[in-house]
């Protein structure tokens, strides 16, 4: 096997053991996005002797030599993000932000940016500046969103892991459709800093997105700054809810995370306990207006007036929208928070994990993000938030594991969210349900990763 | 009064009264938003959260303070 379709923890250990050369490594990297990146746009910018630059003065950290991508949304030294969009409205420059100096300390190698949905605002990744990033399951399928392309690039096998953000379920989504590990940790407890929201935002954190939880722990570690040691999912208390997140999902996507809660539940010895948790399609609109509220800081009139022409229209009618949002609905959202965040503390005395579908169907087409569910035929950004939201509103942890291949051969995943601070049991708790799956839907690759590997 | 979701009325005065201006896509677009989540708004809105007071400033890194 290439050393480039190692793991994370598998390049940083034959680096380390001085099996594989970080130096070669970097240039099989660089070559191999050359080759695969076409198909799919994940990377849309790389830097080669910047990279190299990084790889000379790397740390004998935990990831020395180890090429990762970081979403659009970071600043780095050389480059400012773009945010997926032709303008941000927020000022924009180059810095050494908190995930680039995460990897940095840690001795990884950035190699690229990942592209990303515009302004971050979907989660299917079809509409960015540079061209929609594209699902290496199937080229025509979207990726996910916002975070599109670090997880485009993972599974399609251009780096082992890559740093995203999450709002809104915008680490998820993309591990979701794209069949991958995602980790959307407890807020504020992962690298931050540089983001041109960091000071108005209560809901987006950065999260690693990898192949599998033990390489999300691992990168995970470099984000939160402190090692996510590995723990014991035994006995674990699966809270499952009968209602529309669970429910009004894609026969094959329920049967699939039906399975994997009870397969999980055998692994760990655990228990499924059904639980009420009522508001929740009340919490994800304040979660939406809490964002959108959010993303109007400093932002006037005259500035939307003065929008990049090429901002998509969607989104230029979107963020003028947003203006007319009532602050009457805010001060509630508020307060729903606080009701969620209170009903969730007692839900978790009780429970340790409540699980239900990361996504409610498989990856749509580019042309056409629309999904069938039970109800009818809904937008897939109107259908993903269900089951994501509600971690950004209240600041808990939660991760999307793959569970089986749908209709296409596309991805499915159950997503768990856990208490504050419990982030490290949820990656237990992923790594309990890839045993139980016998690693096969960790292990399974997309197409395009089959290809006659580079050789490093 | 009734309340209305007709977004060909709420959306222009809206932009009007914050001189926002819009072409034809972008106020399409705007009141698609608006059909989509007025309803939900006014639903939140009409919740009855009855005493519940608010955190103050939440730590949203932990959990909260016990009512």
């Amino acid at each position: 096997m290439s050393a480039l379709d190692l793991s994370l923890r598998d390049q940083a250990a034959a680096i380390a053991a001085g099996e594989v050369d970080a130096a070669e490594l970097l240039e099989a990297t660089l070559a191999r996005i050359e080759e695969r990146n076409p198909a799919i746009n994940a990377v849309v910018e790389t830097f080669s002797e910047r990279s190299r630059e990084m790889l000379a003065n790397a740390p004998r950290g935990p990831l020395y030599g180890v090429p990762v991508v970081i979403k659009d949304e970071w600043p780095l030294p050389w480059r400012a993000q773009r945010f997926g969009a032709a303008e941000l409205l927020e000022p924009a420059a180059p810095g050494e932000s908190g995930p680039y100096l995460a990897m940095r300390d840690a001795g990884a190698v950035v190699v690229g940016v990942g592209n990303m949905h515009e302004l971050g605002a979907g989660s299917t990744g079809n509409v960015s500046v540079y061209g929609a990033a594209r699902n290496p399951w199937d080229t025509e399928r979207c990726p996910g969103g916002s975070s599109s392309g670090p997880a485009a690039a993972v599974a399609a096998r251009l780096v082992p892991g890559a740093v995203g953000a999450d709002g809104l379920g915008s680490v998820r989504f993309p591990a979701a459709y794209c069949g991958l590990t995602g980790l959307k940790p407890t807020f504020a407890r992962s690298a931050m800093a540089g983001h041109h929201m960091e000071a108005a935002t209560t809901l987006i954190v950065s999260g690693p997105l990898c192949a599998d939880a033990a390489d999300c722990r691992l990168l995970g570690s470099a984000l939160f700054g402190k090692e996510l040691k590995v723990g014991d999912a035994a006995g674990l208390r699966i809270g499952v809810v009968h209602d529309t997140v669970s429910e009004d999902v894609a026969p094959e996507v329920g049967e699939a995370c039906e399975a994997a809660i009870e397969a999980l539940r055998g692994e760990t010895a655990g228990e499924v306990r059904e639980i009420e948790l009522a508001d929740l399609e009340a919490a994800n609109l304040a979660a939406i207006l809490t964002i959108n509220g959010e993303s109007l800081s400093g932002v006037t009139p005259q500035r939307l007036n003065e929008l990049h022409p090429e901002i998509s229209p969607i989104n230029r009618g979107f963020i003028k929208y947003r203006m007319l949002l009532p602050a009457a609905a805010m001060v509630q959202a508020e307060r729903l928070r606080t009701l969620m965040r209170r009903r969730l503390a007692a839900l978790f005395e009780d429970i340790d994990v409540i699980a239900w579908p990361t996504i409610p169907a498989v990856a749509p087409p580019l042309e056409s993000p629309m999904v069938e569910l039970p109800s009818g035929t809904h937008t897939a950004d109107q259908a993903n938030v269900r089951g994501a939201a509600l971690a950004n509103l209240t600041g808990i942890p939660a991760i999307s594991v793959p569970v089986g291949l749908g209709s296409g051969e596309l991805p499915i995943a159950l997503q768990l969210q856990a208490a504050w601070g419990r982030d490290e049991l949820l990656l237990d708790a992923a790594e309990a349900l890839e045993r139980a799956n016998g690693r096969r839907w960790v292990e399974a690759l997309p197409p395009l990763a089959q290809a006659e590997p580079t050789e490093a | 009064m009734e309340a209305t979701d007709r977004a060909e009325d709420f959306v222009p005065a809206g932009f009007a009264s914050f001189g926002i201006e819009a072409d034809e896509i972008e106020l399409a677009i705007a009141n698609a938003a608006h059909q989509m989540f007025w309803p939900g708004i006014l639903a939140l809105i009409s919740l009855d959260l009855g005493e519940l007071e608010p955190e103050r400033n939440p730590d949203l890194s932990r959990a909260p303070e016990p009512a």
